[in-house]
Order: structure tokens, then sequence, then C-alpha cells
């Protein structure tokens, strides 16, 4: 517990750090948010305006301490580019790139620890070869390439899946949680599923492959290093199951070190999502963050930054208490 | 091991089948997305997003939206109509002889969507609240001094100076008429997606990074028939590439701005109609008038490349601008006197003035490759005379503020496109070239009182007596053409690409980019 608050503590801490430096940015580089707020082909006095109403004339100390005030209070301000409260943006947005991140993680780790565990099981077998050369095509092929080409050849050629966004355009259902899956099932409608699920199955597919690749690497790695340990030449001589050995004894263990990598990757794969959603034109926090900095739009600049940074904390802490509990040398202190 | 074998065969499963799912679509001519071969719903991938959808401020691309859900007293005819306007929720109209009072007569019949009938009190409040708010379009209704409603359907204005309050009210921008509720309501309304408009649809749902969708209004005036859509979904698709793809698997049924040079091969495809409206909108070089001389200024109009920009650029489409007014504009003329590229004359009125070796900048915006490429084909030219074009790409909003900031250090050319708020020629040359105290969209800092007056007086006479204005705005811009204000590159036209199958699609460069959706029908 005492560990637990400390970490809050020094998250805090990080959190405010990244506001500050976003916050300060944002008045520091050249650009004026009145002129983005009022429009195209604003005239002066409206722009003028429009400065006095944002209090954007008062010192820049004055609207830092005016806007931890509203973060405090849950409000992370308006959009200059689209006048909404980003708050509401972010309920739309952060949901359908945090179910993209997750099942593309998912994905990666059923394909790739099955993967990982065969390569290092077989050292320098034909079937290590062909893991590891396919463990490096998934790292080193850029997802905007092989994004467009399986959208080329999948929906455009064939027209097995859909080209892009999240539903079709005449599915609708209600949107409690944000998150497709779970909102097209609690629709009651198996076609709204399906329906989600192949639009999810091109994007998730071509997200899920860097991890993917990475996640072979490092299980093969790590469980080569402990398959050389005594404990598993032990049991080798204790005629243990090959099988039980691998995934019982050794991947185990071999799991922890990967871990932390694993979590990362996830939190990497939410803040470089735009790749994917721009070619998808999915909706996500990616498209939306990109979209405020092509505007200069700097309030959804800084809040997409915090959200951005409260995953990585919270990742980095759930990894932490996760490793801890899987492996019982490490202590939380 | 079991369960690693069981979530990974699920996974797979699941993928497999969501590839083999609709095997029926693999010829793409029923769209995933789009769907709109029978349902009556029509899927425009549209490149710009839609930000604001209060009428009385919207003033981008949200008139796509807008012109489907919201009218106004008149409609501006497409080029070539025998009337310039048609009647809208104003069945008839008449001025006085100076232009200063005018009376609508409303159509009788007309709700709105709250299902309030339109009268002339929902007139004056919607106008009202527009003046008021003072945001995006509403300097269009500056002439207006005073509104009294007359009757339940009648409505006069009485004017500060003379203006064609007609074409005024046909304007893509400012001129929305809401019931009576909606104009007592702020922009966090709209921008709900709640709407207050008499058009064919109403606004079912509304994001501004996705898109919107448009229900039809099923007690619109206009009625409706068999075939025409009923639910309409304007999707966000900023990927040029991904919305050639939609409208060629059909998950689109219209989109535009495609790369210029991709309508000839989409021209080719059976499925596709390329249509290609009058242009209404223009690009042209504003040239410094305080930084670059006489002789500078006509050696830079001299030196280009008018000929091969137009036959090489934006796929062909594009045609030589006739002076600063578009061809498909009222007002406009193929008679007037226009440079021709003559490279020793320009080289001959450097060296008579003693210019050499001179840098010239040249403003545009970054990402486009027409204005680079025409900037690059212009400064071979110049390069030829010793004059040394520098490119300066900046994305708009920041050359703009550089531009109005301080003229002497500003840019010596700044590349500007211009479509009008609503079709008149005083648009162009009254934010283009009339003087201005401070710079706000005259960047090439011209003024000439000479020609302030005579475009003020065109503008009077606009709404009375049509002919004697197009004579004087035709003066005002063979002055400007004679002044060397600027370089009048091209007009661009507007092109679309819709389905062979939907019928009824008329582009009106007067709301570029707009498709009337109750217009449209499926022909299965």
């Amino acid at each position: 517990m005492r560990y637990l608050l400390r970490r809050a503590g020094t998250s805090l801490v990080v959190i405010l750090g990244v506001v500050t430096i976003t916050f300060v940015v944002s008045r520091v580089v050249p650009s004026d948010p009145a002129s983005l707020y009022a429009g195209p082909r604003a005239r002066p006095a409206q722009v003028e305006q429009v400065r006095q109403d944002l209090k954007l004339d008062d010192p820049v100390l004055t609207q830092y301490v005016s806007y931890l005030g509203d973060l405090t209070r849950g409000d992370l301000g308006i959009s200059f580019a689209t006048r909404r409260p980003i708050l509401g943006d972010l309920r739309s947005f952060l949901p359908a790139t945090l179910e993209l991140a997750l099942l593309a993680t998912a994905l990666s780790m059923a394909i790739g620890i099955p993967l990982g565990v065969l390569a290092s099981s077989r050292r320098g077998k034909p079937k290590d070869s062909v893991v590891r050369l396919f463990a490096v095509t998934s790292v080193s092929v850029p997802v905007f390439w092989s994004a467009l080409i399986l959208q080329l050849f999948f929906a455009s050629k064939l027209g097995w899946l859909p080209l892009s966004g999240r539903t079709s355009s005449n599915v609708e259902f209600g949107e409690p949680t944000g998150f497709f899956v779970i909102d097209s099932i609690l629709s009651g409608s198996p076609s709204n599923v399906w329906d989600v699920v192949r639009h999810l199955a091109l994007p998730v597919t071509v997200m899920a492959a860097y991890p993917t690749g990475l996640t072979v690497r490092l299980i093969r790695g790590s469980m080569l290093e402990v398959l050389g340990e005594p404990y598993i030449e032990a049991a080798r001589v204790g005629q243990i199951p090959e099988r039980t050995i691998l995934y019982q004894l050794a991947l185990k263990n071999a799991l922890a070190p990967a871990l932390t990598i694993l979590g990362l990757t996830f939190a990497y794969s939410v803040s470089s999502a735009f790749l994917v959603e721009a070619v998808f034109n999915w909706p996500g926090l990616g498209k939306y963050l990109t979209d405020a900095i092509v505007r200069v739009d700097f309030p959804v600049i800084t809040a997409a930054t915090l959200v951005i940074t409260v995953i990585y904390v919270v990742v980095n802490l759930a990894l932490d208490l996760v490793h801890a509990k899987i492996d019982p040398r490490v202590e939380l202190s | 091991m079991k369960r690693f074998r069981l979530i990974a065969v699920l996974v797979a499963l699941t993928f497999a089948a969501a590839a083999c799912g609709s095997s029926d679509t693999a010829d793409g001519d029923a769209g995933e997305t789009g769907g709109a071969a029978t349902d009556g719903s029509f899927v425009y991938a549209f490149p710009f997003a839609i930000t604001d959808l209060d009428p009385a401020s919207a003033f981008s691309s949200e008139n796509v939206v807008l012109q489907n859900v919201y009218e106004s007293l008149t409609t501006f005819n497409p080029p070539g109509s025998a009337e310039l306007l048609s009647p809208s929720l104003a069945e008839s109209w008449t001025s006085n002889d100076d232009a200063t009072e005018w009376t609508f007569t409303l159509r009788e019949g007309v709700t709105f969507h709250d299902g309030t009938p339109l009268n002339a009190e929902a007139v004056r409040a919607s106008l009202q609240r527009t003046i008021d708010l003072d945001l995006g379009a509403a300097f269009i209704l500056l002439p207006i001094e005073s509104m009294d409603v007359v009757d339940d359907l009648t409505i006069t204005f009485t004017l500060g100076y003379p203006a064609p309050l007609d074409i005024v009210m046909s304007s893509n921008y400012g001129a929305s008429i809401m019931s009576i509720d909606g104009s007592t309501q702020d922009a966090a309304w709209f921008n709900e997606g709640n709407d207050a408009g008499t058009g064919p649809y109403t606004i079912s749902a509304f994001s501004p990074n996705e898109g919107t969708k448009l229900s039809r209004y099923d007690d619109y005036w206009g009625g409706w028939a068999d075939g025409q859509f009923s639910e309409i979904d304007i999707q966000l698709v900023e990927d040029p590439v991904l919305a050639e793809q939609m409208i060629r698997a059909g998950d689109a049924d219209a989109t535009n701005n495609l790369p210029f040079d991709s309508y000839a091969a989409l021209a080719e495809e059976e499925s596709l109609s390329v249509v290609k409206g009058e242009s209404m909108q223009n690009l042209f070089g504003l040239l410094n008038h305080e930084r670059l001389s006489p002789e500078v200024r006509e050696a830079l109009v001299l030196s280009f490349p008018y000929d091969e920009v137009a036959e090489n650029l934006y796929g062909g489409e594009a045609t030589r601008a006739q002076g600063i007014i578009p061809q498909a504009v009222w007002g406009s003329s193929t008679d007037l006197d226009l440079p021709e590229t003559d490279l020793d004359a320009a080289a001959k009125l450097l060296a008579d003035a003693g210019t050499t070796d001179l840098s010239v900048t040249y403003s545009f915006d970054a990402g486009t490759t027409e204005q680079q490429q025409i900037g690059e084909v212009w400064k071979a030219n110049l390069a030829t005379i010793g004059i040394d074009l520098v490119l300066e790409p900046l994305t708009f909003d920041a050359r703009w503020e550089l531009a109005q900031a301080d003229p002497a250090n500003a840019q010596d050319i700044f590349t500007l496109f211009w479509f009008p708020t609503f079709v008149t020629p005083y648009d162009f040359m009254f934010s283009l070239f009339r003087s201005e105290e401070a710079p706000f969209f005259n960047l090439g800092y011209y003024s000439n009182p000479a020609f302030d007056d005579l475009i003020d007086e065109a503008d009077a006479l606009s709404g009375t007596d049509r002919e004697a204005a197009i004579e004087l705005f035709q003066q005002a811009g063979q002055t400007l053409i004679d002044d060397n204000s600027a370089v009048f590159m091209l007009d661009v036209p507007n092109v679309n690409v819709v389905q062979s199958n939907v019928e009824g699609y008329t582009p009106n460069p007067a709301y570029a980019g707009v498709i009337r959706f109750h217009e449209l029908s499926r022909n299965e």
C-alpha cells in the first residue's frame, strides 16, 4: 500500500511535469489561437473579441494556474478548432484507439508467445529459422505500407473486408462504453458484432505486426536463457514431459522480463496509432491528435499528451505489480 | 499450453471468418461501409472536417451539411440558367428603384424541423441573430439597417446603402433561416448536433472528426419521391488515396478533391462519373506594392508561364484566369486585355530600370503540389531574366499572419485561392483589392481610390441595373490588370466523382463542394 502511494505521488509529479512543459511550449510556439477559434476569413475585430473572450491576453502564469484549476475539476478545456469540449471528444476517440491497441496486443501475444517458445525449443532448426524470419519481417515492415497492401488486397480487390471506419454506414447501436466490441454485444444483435469484428480485422492485424515480431524475439531470447538453467536440466533428467517443461516451468520465468517491454509496446501503440488510424480512417486518439497538430489546436494537443502520459504511467505501474505477482524474486519497495 | 492453443485457434478462426464473411461483395459493387445499393442511403466521402454547425458563424466546409439542412430566401442558379436566382423560402421579391428597400414574400406551408411554421418573424430573428453574433460571413448583412415584419409572410428590409439583397440572400454562408427557437440557441447547442432548419434533411449524428449523418425530414415542403435518399452519411475521409479506393470499391457514392491527375483514370470506369463543374474559384499571386517597383511587377506579370501552367497542372482541367473574376461568376469577361508571357519584354523592363540580381519571395500553402509546381516553373522563367524566385511554403495561417504584420518586410508574392461568399464580382474586388487601413485580405497592399470608387458604384448598381454594374466591374477588372496588381493564374474547377447509378447531380459552383442530396436518386 505504501508502495502504491509512493508510486502515485511520483506519477503525479511526472504528469504535472508533462502538463507544464506542453503548456509552456503551446504558449511559446508562434501561433494565434484566437484566429483559429474565430475561423477562416475572420476580421481583426472578431479575432480581438475572441482573444478577450478566451482570456488569451492574460499573463501566461495566470493562464497556467487557471488551466491547472480546470484540470483538477476534470475540465480539459475546449478545442479552438471545433469549439467542442475536449473531454467529450476524448470519450469517443480514446476507446476507439484503446480497442485497437488492446486487441492488437492480445493478438500479438496469442501469436508471438507460442511462436517464441516454438523457436526456442527448435533452436537452429528450420522451424526456428522460419519463425525468426517471420519475426524480423513483422518488425521491419512499415505499418503504413502493410496497411495499404492489406487494404488493397482484402478490401479493394477481394472485397472480403471493409476498407475503413469502425462500422458500416447503416449499422447503428448505442455506445455506452465506446468499445464497439462490447457495445455491439450489448446491442444484442449478432450482425452488429459481426460488422464490428470485420472492421477491426485489418487495422488490428496491421497494428499487431510489430508487437508480434517483438514478442517472438523477446520470448525466444528469454526462453533460451531459461532453458539453460540447471533446474530445467534437472527437470529433463526427471523425465518431465517437454511440453510441461516449456510452457509451465520455463515460460513462467521467461515471461517476466518480456512483459515490461510488451507493456510499454502497448502504450507505444496508443501513442503511435495515427498511421494506422489515418489509413483506415479510424476515428481514434492518434487521428484526433494529428488533426490538432496540423491545426495548431493547443488545448487538444495538451489534453491528448496528458492522456497518453497517464496511459504510460498507469501501464508502468500495472507492469510492476504484475511483475511482482508472477516473479517472487521481485519486491515492491 | 491448452490455453494458448485455444486462444490461437480462436483468434485464427475469428480472422478467417471475418475475411471470408462477405465473399458476396467480392466484385466490389456493393461496398461494406457504403451499403448504399438498396437501402436508400448515400455516402459522401468528404475531405474536409466539419467543425461548426452554427449557420450564423459557419464559414468553411460546413456548407456541405448546412446547405442540405437550412435554406435561405433565394438560391443562386448554376451557370447557364435563364435566371440568376430561383425562389427558395421566398416566393417572390421586389426592391425600390435605388435598391435600398427590399420586400420578400415567403413561401406558404413551409415548416421548420421542430414543426413550427416559417414566417416573417422567424426570418427576422434568424438574420438578427447572425448580425448580432457578427461572426463568419455576417458581414454580408452589413447593408441591412432595419427589418420590418409586414405580415406573417412578408418582410421588408431597409438598407443603409444600395445592395443586391436578392443575391445576398442566396449566399453560401450567413443567410440561413432558422426557427424562432433556434434563434435563441447558442453555438454549443448547434454543435451538439441540433438543428433548426427547413431543409430536406435533419442532422442525426455529428462528430467533427468522423463526419455527419443526415436523415430525411418527412414534412419537407419540396416533397419526396420514390428513389430519393433517406439517409446521408458524410464521412470525413482526409486521405485522398482512401477516398479513391472507396469510390472505386463502391463504398462511397461520391467524393471530391481527389488529385487532379486521377480523374482521367476514374473517368474510364463505367461505374463512375467524373463531374466537372464550372469554376467560381481562382488562384492568383498578389504582388506586394510596398516592396516591388512598377517595373518589377510588370516583369513578374510578363514572365509568368500562363499557357504552360494551364495545360500541365490540375490535370489540364483548369483554365487560364481572365482577370480576377472567374468565368462562371456574373460580370466576368473574356474580352479583357490580358498580358502574355514575354520574357524578352520582361528582361528589357528590368534592364531599363537598372534592376539586377533581384530576389523575390513566393509565399504559398505548404503541401499543395500545384502551387509548388507553379512556383518552380515560374522560377525557371525568372532565372532567365535575372530574378531569383525564393519559394516559401508555410501553413496558410502562418503566412497570413506574416503578411498582415508588416507589408514592407512581408512576402513579395502571396498566392491565394478565392471563392465568393455570395456570387458577385464585388466579393473578389472588395476583399482582395479595395484600400485597407490595416491589411486583411488585400495582401498585395494595392490602393487605388479611383478603383475603390468604381467598384463601390458597381456594387450599388448590382441590385437595380445589373448590366450597368457589369460594365463597371469589367472596367475595374481591366484596371487591376493594367496596374499589374497581381498575376492572375488559373480558374480551378470543382470536380466530383459520383457513382454512375446516381441520377440528378448538377454541380453548382455557387455552392462549391455541396451536393444537394434531395435532388438525387439511384437508378438501379
